[in-house]
């Protein structure tokens, strides 16, 4: 089955087996073709896979960790159809991922997008509210993943309307015109998770107003949100308490790997596409675990192709739940994102400039 | 500007108030190997060597092992044993120590060489610390509190955040200033002026590595192939492999069949040494070992990649373009030459210490020598790499803490005048 059947047939809806029996064959010729078209992807695996003879298990298809991509721009295309250098949004002081996509890459990455939101969203595209500030797309030397996810996602909607002005505060007229118009019929929703919880719901306590036909999806990780002990759960219950809001879906995904992304059901799992899927990896000895124990993410995907990123290595941890058992009628792998591996600190004769400009 | 002291007490003081106190009038200074300083600094090994919180980290024991009584008395007599009756050996004066943030010990042995030399000290600690550094700053302050009174006000060690006003009240202040830490600190902290007459000693970041004769490493029983396994874990792990002194580095010395076999030994040796000692990195650590290994790969003439829980090893064709950066945790390049000579095209002066093991001294000497000046600063035996010295970086640390008035005999005979010419 090529990917393009694979976009077609309903999301989640092949049993993990056939899954993996399908995504293997076309993981080993997409390791294949980076080989002969990346010398330095070629290099990686001669080196790390001197075995390497083909993929018997989905397991076996070798990965590359993503932080890779901060330090080397790999590359299986020409210069010439390099259409676009994605850059991760990163935070300040790290070294920003560095993605080529030609055109076929690009277009794979919405079409793939397209079939996963429609899932939840239906066919039509709804009203939008983008919970951000209008100046992030104005800004065009900003581009970046954050910004490329904003684009994305506005292909599913029209009317849009910025919630947020360009100081990130509640453009509270904007909001009331909006749902004044648009409230009484589905409407989408979009923005990142923390964004979506500070800058919005907090603000919106109070005012009254009804959310109740909107449609949440929101991404970025909850690691700020953590570090306010702000669990999934209170997150949810906090839309529905407050403004009604109860059709939420979160997202995981990384600029590795745009469109390959895993949305939530209805029971708060996260989901991988038809045409991608989610190991479980020891950090240590980097061995599969089997379902229920906590490990590092690896992530696959068949849309990259302009870049060997079809199977990478994440730095966050996560857990599969169940597998072809899902109470939401999903079939396949059901996990959760348990944030980032903590960062260890390092003995040595390392710089004490550091903690002096920390202080 | 306030200032937080850690010793002699938690208090802090205004930055006038420290400058003050350091100052000579405040605390009178004494001949290098005073009996007072050298009580002080035996009372602090065998203050380590009691303290059950401080067993249990190995460099704790190490550094009170290397503080021994019996060692200052014979670090002592080898000073005494250089010095000429012509030269009078007396303190620097103040002394400003800038240590690194984690490696806990160094602090104590930039201190100590100081101190035994006659100094008064400032140590600027980070307020990033470890377990080990506090317990150190905790025995430290009860030893100056039992010391002789001249010592008791002799050391005062400070901790401020990024605060350049500081740093350059203390630069002004002081007749040596001693920066440890990356080459990014060096150069920050040199930036900032020293009294006309100072001086300074950095120690910037460097890089060290192991040699090993594939030859005579197999003609080595099983057990000591494992015991040499072990001082090598010792001089890596230790420190999670980013001290200077940790081999980053090993070459192999030999034909290559012998070089094949050998390394399978080491390493299988190694990994053996490491499941007995339980030692486990973080996760992140293992991630990051992944990483750079796919940059090295990418980046340098790598032919094999070996992994292990612990231990990665990455094979060097060549050392061309060997570049010296590291992420730590456990990973080692490997390489193979024909003898030592092949390797002096490559060293630089960023590397610091060879640890070797088959390898006699007159060979060493005349590696040394072939050199030229260019690289290594010591060589020691694989085991050794962590073992501190006065000897450290190229310089004489206990010398560097002292100055010499000279006072050479009278050449010119002038004669008394004659009573009887008077006449």
């Amino acid at each position: 089955m090529s990917f393009d059947s694979l976009l077609q047939l309903p999301q989640y809806s092949l049993p993990q087996k056939e899954k993996e029996a399908i995504l293997g064959k076309e993981l080993e010729a997409l390791t294949e073709y980076h080989r002969t078209r990346s010398e330095a992807y070629a290099r990686l695996l001669r080196v790390l896979h001197p075995h390497y003879r083909g993929v018997r298990s989905l397991s076996n298809v070798p990965y590359l960790p993503v932080g890779l991509f901060k330090s080397h721009m790999l590359q299986s295309v020409p210069d010439a159809d390099v259409f676009k250098i994605l850059r991760s949004s990163g935070t300040t002081g790290q070294r920003p991922s560095i993605v080529p996509l030609d055109r076929e890459t690009a277009r794979r990455q919405t079409v793939a997008l397209s079939r996963i939101m429609m899932h939840v969203l239906g066919p039509k595209r709804m009203p939008m509210l983008l919970v951000e500030s209008p100046s992030l797309i104005l800004d065009r030397r900003q581009f970046n993943a954050r910004v490329a996810g904003l684009l994305g996602m506005m292909n599913f909607g029209r009317n849009h309307t910025y919630a947020l002005d360009a100081a990130l505060q509640l453009d509270i007229h904007g909001i009331r015109a909006f749902l004044d118009q648009f409230g009484h019929e589905p409407f989408l929703l979009f923005g990142f998770t923390f964004v979506v919880w500070h800058n919005f719901l907090l603000q919106l306590k109070g005012q009254k107003l009804d959310f109740s036909n909107g449609i949440l999806i929101h991404t970025g990780g909850w690691k700020k949100l953590q570090e306010q002990s702000v669990s999934q759960e209170e997150f949810r219950q906090r839309f529905g308490e407050e403004i009604g809001l109860t059709r939420i879906f979160n997202f995981y995904g990384m600029v590795e790997q745009v469109g390959s992304v895993f949305l939530e059901g209805e029971d708060g799992l996260l989901y991988p596409p038809n045409f991608g899927d989610v190991i479980v990896r020891d950090p240590v000895t980097l061995q599969e675990l089997p379902p229920g124990e906590v490990g590092i993410l690896q992530v696959l995907s068949l849309l990259p192709l302009s870049y060997p990123g079809h199977s990478l290595l994440t730095e966050d941890l996560g857990r599969i739940h169940s597998i072809d058992d899902s109470s939401c009628g999903r079939r396949g792998k059901a996990f959760s994102v348990l944030g980032r591996l903590p960062q260890a600190e390092m003995r040595g004769c390392s710089d004490v400039i550091a903690s002096m400009e920390a202080a | 500007m306030e200032v937080g002291m850690l010793v002699p007490d938690g208090r802090s003081a205004s930055l006038e108030e420290v400058v003050s106190l350091l100052s000579p009038q405040r605390t009178p200074q004494l001949s290098p190997f005073s009996d007072s300083a050298l009580a002080l600094c035996a009372g602090l090994s065998q203050a380590i060597f009691r303290d059950r919180e401080a067993a249990r980290f190995p460099e704790l024991l190490a550094l009170a092992f290397w503080m021994r009584r019996a060692e200052l008395v014979s670090l002592r007599s080898q000073f005494r044993a250089t010095s000429s009756p012509e030269l009078i050996a007396v303190p620097r004066g103040l002394v400003f120590h800038i240590p690194p943030s984690n490696v806990d010990t160094i602090f104590v042995y930039s201190w100590l060489l100081a101190v035994l030399a006659g100094n008064r000290n400032c140590i600027r600690m980070s307020s990033r610390r470890t377990p080990q550094s506090e317990i150190l700053l905790r025995l430290l302050r009860d030893s100056l509190e039992r010391a002789d009174q001249h010592l008791q006000h002799n050391t005062i060690i400070v901790s401020y955040g990024h605060n350049p006003e500081i740093t350059e009240a203390l630069s002004k202040a002081c007749d040596v200033r001693v920066i440890w830490g990356g080459d990014h600190t060096v150069g920050l902290i040199r930036s900032v002026p020293l009294a006309i007459h100072a001086r300074e000693m950095v120690f910037p970041d460097r890089s060290s590595f192991a040699v090993i004769r594939a030859e005579t490493y197999l003609s080595l029983s099983q057990q000591s192939q494992q015991k040499l396994a072990e001082q090598f874990y010792n001089d890596s792990y230790w420190f999670d492999q980013m001290a200077c002194s940790s081999p980053k580095l090993l070459v192999w010395c030999g034909s290559g069949a012998d070089t094949r076999h050998a390394s399978q030994a080491f390493w299988a040796a190694l990994d053996g040494c490491i499941s007995t000692r339980g030692f486990a990195a973080p996760a992140a650590i293992h991630m990051k070992k992944l990483v750079f290994s796919c940059e090295s790969i990418l980046d340098l003439p790598v032919s094999e990649y070996y992994r292990s829980r612990e231990v990665t090893v990455l094979t060097l064709d060549s050392l061309k373009n060997y570049a010296r950066q590291h992420s730590g945790g456990g990973l080692f390049f490997t390489t193979r030459v024909d003898q030592l000579s092949d390797l002096v095209p490559f060293l630089a002066r960023k590397d610091q210490t060879l640890t070797y093991f088959g390898f006699d001294t007159d060979e060493l000497t005349t590696f040394a020598i072939s050199l030229g000046g260019k690289a290594i600063d010591r060589m020691v035996p694989i085991g050794q790499a962590l073992q501190f010295s006065r000897f450290w970086d190229g310089h004489d640390l206990l010398r560097e803490f002292c100055r010499f008035v000279h006072i050479p005999p009278p050449t010119v005979d002038l004669e008394p005048q004659n009573d009887s010419r008077r006449t």
